[in-house]
């Protein structure tokens, strides 16, 4: 069966932390809502082929982190109240990250501030086109 | 379901000491995985632990208590040597189980036949190696154990069998099974094992959680403006396992402290400089190849 989650057991991130990764960002964009039921932890695992424990340690701190919760005999699904809070939370984690990325390379080429200022400004502009003036 | 504990196992045949004081803990419904080139002692391990061999020292409990013959009717066995009949068929492979396994379980081995697409009148000899790992496999999985030793259960098979054994694993440790397997494919190891030991001559190089080893060591790479740029402070870190020093860049292995050994790049020059995640094959070669180097290892936790 097919899987919405995918992982690279060959990356150097353990597993259960890209597993935590996915489902928030999963939230994040909408694509698991509030309220969704996750498979069981032996489904995800037969379906990743990855080590159930690994599996049920991923979902243990999604439920500590507020995102899931599971009741036993039915499973484990995204909280509805906590849903929103992890969105708005890890779409600042990742932009934040990838900022970061982008500023660090920057400087490692040499550039200067002015310059990485002025690739900001249009990249921004890309993105966030300003009203044009009428 | 049990706890498998190891302690001090020693084995030594003339002068070779092919395991020497092999200690680890195998939790109950865990997936133990041994790493280790050739000959590093994994079934010689193995065989100890089932009473084949005779271990010089130490010892192997199940739950607490030695190996009798209660404990081997739970315990699924795949030997790396295939002990198979030549002259025999799938089907009379099987009714050896039967009658030596009061947990055989006659549903459960069709399936695993059809699942393999063995055909059961088949004789061994007629087998290729694969459907002989195959065999093995069933013949283990077949008896309902709450133990399963492993010794390389996927040599052979073709990558679609090679999953299918992976994930009768995770379905068996699922089910709260314990299972301890050999495999030299890393890429296994690393999805089916939450815990890895690796052996080299005999030898416990390392083991822990695949998470944490994971997690605990890093790369730090840095690019100088030149090749002449000083290493000072960085090879004598304790935390340092190994340097690599290809022209203009410097590539260190590192445990906990990433950020001081990244920090100590900058100091020294270096323009750009990555920390980077290792995954198990770097660990796997970090440590056979830094033992080589007479490099002491600290045992992770």
């Amino acid at each position: 069966m097919a899987s919405v989650f995918t992982v690279d057991p060959r990356s150097g991130v353990p597993i259960y932390l890209q597993l935590i990764e996915q489902v928030k960002r999963l939230v994040a964009v909408g694509a698991l809502a509030p309220g969704e039921q996750l498979p069981t932890v032996k489904q995800l695992a037969l379906d990743l082929t990855i080590n159930p424990n690994t599996v049920a340690r991923a979902y243990r701190e999604l439920e500590r982190d507020a995102v899931i919760e599971t009741s036993p005999g039915r499973g484990s699904f995204i909280r509805a109240d906590g849903a929103l809070d992890v969105a708005t939370k890890t779409r600042d984690d990742v932009a934040g990250d990838a900022f970061n990325e982008a500023v660090r390379q920057a400087k490692s080429f040499g550039l200067s501030r002015s310059t990485v200022d002025a690739l900001f400004e249009q990249t921004l502009e890309r993105w966030f086109p300003k009203e044009e003036a009428s | 379901m049990s706890t498998i504990s190891i302690e001090n196992l020693s084995k030594s045949y003339g002068q070779l000491a092919a395991l020497s004081e092999f200690t680890v803990n195998i939790e109950k419904g865990s997936v133990f995985g041994l790493l280790g080139p050739n000959g590093a002692g994994k079934t010689t391990a193995f065989k100890c632990m089932l009473g084949l061999s005779r271990p010089d020292r130490g010892s192997v409990l199940f739950d607490g208590a030695p190996l009798a013959p209660g404990t081997f009717e739970r315990i699924g066995y795949v030997p790396e040597r295939s002990v198979l009949y030549d002259w025999m068929t799938i089907t009379e492979h099987l009714d050896m189980q039967r009658h030596a396994f009061a947990r055989y379980d006659e549903g459960r081995a069709r399936e695993l036949i059809a699942l393999f697409s063995l055909d059961p009148r088949k004789r061994v000899r007629s087998l290729s190696k694969g459907m002989r790992t195959a065999l093995a496999v069933i013949m283990a999985f077949a008896v309902d154990p709450d133990i399963l030793i492993l010794d390389e259960p996927t040599s052979g098979l073709d990558p679609v069998n090679q999953r299918a054994v992976l994930k009768l694993m995770i379905d068996a440790s699922a089910q709260g099974k314990t299972i301890i397997f050999s495999s030299h494919q890393i890429g296994q190891v690393e999805r089916a094992a939450e815990t890895i030991a690796i052996l080299q001559d005999g030898k416990l190089l390392l083991s822990g959680s695949v998470d944490d080893l994971k997690s605990g060591w890093k790369i730090v790479e840095g690019v100088f403006e030149s090749d002449q740029f000083s290493i000072d402070g960085i090879q004598a870190d304790p935390d340092v396992r190994r340097v690599e020093r290809t022209g203009r860049i410097l590539r260190v292995s590192v445990r906990s402290d990433s950020d001081g050994i990244a920090r100590r790049m900058g100091e020294l020059g270096a323009r750009d400089v990555r920390t980077l995640d290792l995954n198990l094959e770097d660990i796997f070669l970090g440590a056979v190849e830094g033992r080589s180097k007479e490099q002491s290892l600290d045992v992770l936790r």
